[in-house]
């Protein structure tokens, strides 16, 4: 089979490394480790069909181009790295880090040292808060194997420290254990800030002044909110920096992390089939669509403050955007395709409010049962106008994309759950078969369709004939259903991207040119919507969300592709 | 599902016209069901008929009943255009007889009249039909009716009446026994078939099942004293149209004495293939598709037919023709001008077949050092003997007929200058299939280079549109592996027929027959189309025949001959059905 390919492997020479090839990141990536285990991190290919489809022989330089390691690669053996999750009880790093790096942790994809610190005000002991994790870790369905023997193992490495945010004290304190562990070792320092956007700064300098490492790296990784707008941004980069350097800022946005979202690149550039068809000349549109299930539901605080557009257009949307839409990059290394998205953003048109349709979702009862009203959540102020909900049209004026129109659509407590992108393409000129498609032959373009979540998917639409004497045209697919494929889970966005971060691999965080870019886009219409008070459209909930994105959608000539009986 | 509609439907009450009828007015009229409407087209014997694809398909019970919407896009594609959907009355006063020259023979037995029969199920036939077997041994209608009656099925989803409609069909079906080459034989049948068309305008059909020694014979006697006197007469001939140019042209210069051009059906039945069917709509109805079809894209086009049993005692006829006369100059050849050929003026007979026309002279004759031939030997596997061709009773022990062979053409215009087509048709192999594989080229200045090793070849993308057994169209692409790491997989964009489309799908031989009715002549092959197929083709039989070469010898239900794959390699082409990874 073709399973022992992996992402880095020792003696696969980087181009950018081709003469130190020993700035091989980790340790855990030795040969033993990936004999014994099925590779590294465990990547065993299985398609549903049995069938390798790439020899393991063409497989010996299975890497990703342009790993960087510049910074404090160790010798091997003798590093370690520490994680430090600051804001160590909130609700993120219980769902999603910890168990995240447990999950690397099983793979054997950390390195052979490392620790995993919790840091939060609360007072807590080591024991507690290994209970306090323990309950979030899960083994995957197809990995239960000695799986309580390897949470016991992991939560031995899990530590705690409590501290004020703004304290020197409690860092330099963290710094003192911190060197314990790492017992002469060259450390290495990860701190993911899983803590309120006002206190990141706080937590920066603190942790930069006195927790550091002497020797090895240190980085930070950095969740939304980047910023309100433009300048809150572009304020909250200065003063990051006023610590830290660029590189040692990792700004994640976890949509990038997505299996999907990564395998656009993939699909664009390794196939022969899709770039000739990546261009104003053959789509006609895309979009990208994003929607929850679900309300605010009791915890709407932070997100009243923020809204709809902050919270998932303005970055997740438009990053898959600019993945989707920039130009070849010279390579896989992450300056070449930051710098790349960096063109396309910069590209764009601002977003004017005409181009915006926003809504709110209103109380909807349904079956006995009533499902509240954004304003009804108690932590949302009752006269909110924050938008649940947004559509947006955007442009891309350079040569590829003049014209076409990239429409967005975020929503909360809709019918579905779901984030896909969705590629309408032109009608054939002169088509042959007109007669069989009837008066509109834009409803029987070809569609491709990348399903990012739920139940990732790729599928092109196409026309064929209905199997039979006459000649009836149908609209079928050419589907590759990931669940069928690939009987493995996919590991979460922050699997990847926490292993990234330690890995240096910047090519899935947000530079700072790239954010400044992407809140240039949106700040004068968030603006505006704030000054001009401007109501939100009202849908209930579970619903299809207002129909204010069907009209914006009619103004470019474009039908959403997902609002339809089938999908 | 949604797909209860067809060509033919039952209820095709709302009146709508029959297909010939419909053409003669304007091209904009559809017949918008082709077939369910029990009234004949008197008009249909006009000449020019319209083509089939254009027109329109729509069942109109289907408005009962609300199509499946996929995406905000009706997922059937309807028609908005119904004009012409009043019915011909004088429709009602023409009838087709449908005369099977060689009823005893066993094409008919297995495939015509079954098609027939499947035709008037699907109510497909006018309504006033009658059909007669011609033959020479004595049979009685009755007995014609036990031998027709021990062939015919129901589709699997349509039992409903089953025994009913086989004894209404068995009641038009009628026998005549006469000579081949009496004229009087053939009038005395031209009698009966007044008899049973009344004083309705006639129109006859004859499907020669025969071997291709007499077809001039029963031609001649056939339209001498039996064609239709107000109505239309075609004749269906099957292959073999002759063993090479000369022959060939004797066979279309006898036809022609007595037939024009417009009443001969010649018969491929590849061609009535659903798939080979698709490929046109495939091209012409996607815009993802067009664009990549040409040499900047392409690297070769495989076209891959395979049995996986020998001539098993009835290698008679084959052992005169050969595989490359059996299946490469016609089935094969007629499939690659298909993919090959530029668009069309018009989903018309004449514009499609203009355009196969063109492709087959535009390409170089086939030179012996692009062919590769085989024959089978015998081979022993898990206790069973399979036998050699030439341990075949009916083939001569020193036959060197290929029973195999490969072969790459190339077609001198601009879209495919350089491309290799390569063609491979082999009896007595490890599989049975036919599939068309398009190869596109590699990646430029691929991103992913280093996921792929050394021969970024192995790593491209391929169009696979599997047109027997199992149709099923997908396009191989390259993804990334779910996991934490960047490896790249190759997997299939796929569609299945079987899992999308539960109803069977028609064999090729009603199509062709309810087409050669409607006079639809899109499927069938033009004078000038097989003019310039034996002209590819004669000059390597020739050499072939003239040096005696000697085939490679392979086992019976092994992959072919090895010589296959250096014929490939000639071209940098590796057969894409013979790889590891492929497993039908």
């Amino acid at each position: 089979m073709a399973a022992t390919g992996l992402r880095f492997r020792p003696g696969t020479v980087f181009p950018s490394h081709a003469a130190n090839p020993s700035t091989q990141p980790y340790h855990h990536c030795s040969p033993q480790r990936m004999h014994a285990a099925k590779g590294r991190c465990r990547l065993k290919a299985q398609s549903s069909n049995g069938r390798p489809q790439i020899s393991a022989s063409s497989f010996r330089d299975v890497v990703i181009d342009g790993r960087q390691s510049e910074d404090g690669a160790p010798e091997q053996g003798g590093a370690t790295v520490s994680i430090t999750v600051v804001g160590a009880s909130g609700d993120l790093a219980k769902k999603k880090i910890f168990p995240a790096l447990f999950a690397l942790f099983y793979e054997d994809c950390l390195p052979e040292h490392f620790t995993v610190f919790g840091y939060a005000r609360s007072k807590m002991s080591d024991e507690e808060l290994r209970n306090m994790i323990s309950l979030t870790l899960t083994c995957r369905i197809d990995q239960r194997e000695n799986c309580s023997d390897k949470m016991e193992q992991f939560l031995k490495r899990c530590f705690y420290q409590s501290g004020q945010y703004n304290s020197e004290e409690g860092f330099s304190e963290l710094d003192r254990k911190l060197r314990e562990k790492e017992a002469g070792k060259l450390p290495n320092r990860l701190f993911y800030l899983s803590i309120p956007p006002n206190i990141f700064v706080d937590v920066v300098r603190s942790a930069s002044r006195t927790a550091s490492s002497s020797s090895g790296w240190t980085r930070f990784i950095v969740e939304k909110p980047f910023g309100r707008d433009s300048e809150s941004s572009g304020e909250l980069t200065r003063s990051l920096k006023k610590y830290l350097d660029e590189e040692q800022i990792f700004r994640i946005d976890h949509y990038l992390g997505k299996e999907l979202v990564e395998n656009l690149s993939v699909l664009r550039f390794s196939n022969l089939v899709f770039e000739p068809l990546w261009s104003r000349n053959y789509i006609r549109n895309v979009q990208l669509i994003f929607s929850e299930d679900f309300g605010t539901e009791g915890r709407g605080g932070y997100f009243d403050n923020y809204g709809i557009i902050r919270d998932i257009m303005q970055n997740h949307l438009l990053q898959i955007l600019a993945l989707f839409a920039m130009e070849t990059p010279v390579s896989l290394a992450a300056e070449d395709i930051r710098n790349e998205k960096v063109k396309v953003l910069r590209s764009m048109r601002k977003l004017r409010l005409d181009d915006v349709v926003v809504g709110q979702y209103k109380g909807h009862s349904k079956g006995g049962k009533s499902y509240p009203a954004y304003v009804d959540d108690p932590t949302v102020p009752s006269g909110s106008i924050t938008p649940t909900f947004a559509a947006a049209a955007v442009f891309i004026d350079n040569a590829r994309w003049d014209g076409v129109p990239f429409l967005m659509k975020a929503g909360k407590a809709l019918h579905t759950r779901r984030a896909e992108i969705r590629v309408q393409f032109r009608r054939v000129p002169g088509n042959l078969y007109r007669r069989n498609i009837g008066a509109d032959l834009d409803k029987a373009t070809n569609e491709l369709v990348l399903r990012v979540q739920p139940d990732e998917a790729i599928y092109l639409k196409i026309n064929n004939k209905v199997p039979g004497l006459g000649m009836r045209l149908d609209s079928s697919e050419l589907n590759l259903l990931y669940s069928e494929r690939y009987r493995r889970e996919i590991p979460d966005a922050y699997e990847r991207l926490l292993l990234d971060a330690m890995e240096g691999e910047r090519r899935l965080f947000i530079r700072s040119d790239e954010l400044d870019a992407a809140w240039a886009i949106f700040t004068p219409v968030l603006r505006e919507l704030e000054e001009r008070r401007v109501a939100p459209e009202l849908y209930p909930y579970g619903s299809r969300g207002p129909v204010g994105a069907h009209y914006l959608a009619a103004n470019y000539n474009v039908r959403w592709g997902d609002i339809s009986s089938d999908t | 599902m949604a797909f209860s509609c067809m060509r033919c439907s039952a209820g095709a009450g709302a009146g709508a016209v029959r297909r010939g009828a419909a053409a003669t007015r304007a091209p904009a009229a559809l017949s918008f069901v082709r077939c369910g409407l029990r009234r004949p087209a008197a008009a249909a014997a006009a000449k020019g008929v319209k083509a089939a694809m254009d027109a329109g398909v729509e069942n109109p019970v289907r408005s009962a009943a609300p199509s499946k919407v996929e995406n905000g896009l009706p997922s059937e594609i309807t028609l908005d255009d119904f004009e012409d959907l009043n019915p011909l009355s004088e429709n009602d006063e023409s009838t087709v007889t449908i005369t099977v020259v060689g009823a005893s023979g066993d094409l008919a037995k297995k495939k015509i009249f079954p098609a027939l029969f499947a035709l008037y199920y699907e109510d497909c036939l006018p309504k006033h039909f009658t059909i007669f077997g011609y033959a020479r041994s004595k049979m009685t209608d009755a007995e014609l009716r036990n031998m027709v009656s021990r062939t015919l099925t129901c589709r699997i989803d349509k039992r409903e009446n089953c025994n009913e409609k086989m004894e209404e069909f068995l009641k038009r079906c009628f026998y005549h026994s006469g000579q081949y080459d009496s004229e009087e034989h053939f009038r005395d049948l031209d009698k009966k078939l007044k008899q049973h068309e009344g004083s309705r305008v006639s129109n006859r059909l004859f499907y020669l099942s025969i071997p291709p020694n007499i077809f001039l014979d029963v031609v001649k006697c056939a339209s001498v004293s039996a064609s239709s006197v107000n109505g239309w007469t075609r004749v269906i001939v099957e292959k073999p149209f002759g063993r090479d140019s000369d022959s060939s042209a004797a066979l279309t210069r006898g036809l022609k004495q007595y037939l024009v051009e417009d009443q001969i059906f010649r018969i491929d039945h590849y061609l009535g293939k659903e798939l080979v069917e698709n490929l046109s709509v495939l091209r012409f109805s996607n815009l993802v598709f067009e664009p990549l079809w040409s040499r900047q894209y392409i690297r070769n086009v495989q076209l891959i037919f395979s049995e996986d049993f020998g001539t098993e005692g009835r290698g008679g006829y084959f052992d005169r023709y050969g595989i490359i006369r059996d299946i490469m100059q016609n089935h094969l050849l007629q499939i690659l001008a298909l993919f090959a050929m530029e668009t069309p003026i018009s989903l018309e007979a004449e514009d499609i077949r203009n355009e196969k026309v063109k492709v087959l002279r535009s390409m170089k004759p086939l030179q012996l050092d692009d062919v590769v031939i085989g024959q089978y030997k015998s081979h022993t596997k898990g206790g069973t003997t399979y036998p050699g061709y030439i341990d075949d009773k009916t083939v001569p022990k020193d036959s060197l007929t290929p029973t195999f062979a490969a072969a790459a053409l190339f077609i001198n215009n601009a879209r495919w200058d350089g491309v290799p087509f390569l063609m491979k048709a082999g009896k007595a192999l490890h599989t049975k299939g036919a599939e068309i594989r398009v190869q596109f080229r590699h990646v430029p200045g691929n991103l992913y280079k280093r996921s792929f090793g050394t021969d970024l070849d192995t790593a491209t993308n391929e169009l696979v549109i599997r047109v027997q057994p199992d149709e099923a169209i997908y396009l191989k692409i390259n993804n990334k592996i779910p996991g934490l790491g960047m490896r790249l997989d190759r997997s299939k964009l796929n569609l299945h027929y079987a899992a999308r489309y539960s109803k069977e799908i028609p064999d090729a031989y009603e199509r062709l027959l309810l087409d050669a009715i409607e006079g639809e002549r899109r499927l069938f092959i033009r004078s000038d189309e097989l003019d310039a197929a034996w002209e590819l083709f004669t000059p390597l039989l020739k050499e072939l025949e003239e040096k005696r070469i000697a085939p490679e010898l392979y086992p019976y239900g092994s992959r072919g001959p090895v010589g296959a794959h250096y014929l490939a390699a000639k071209y940098n082409v590796r057969w894409g059905d013979l790889t590891t990874e492929h497993k039908a």
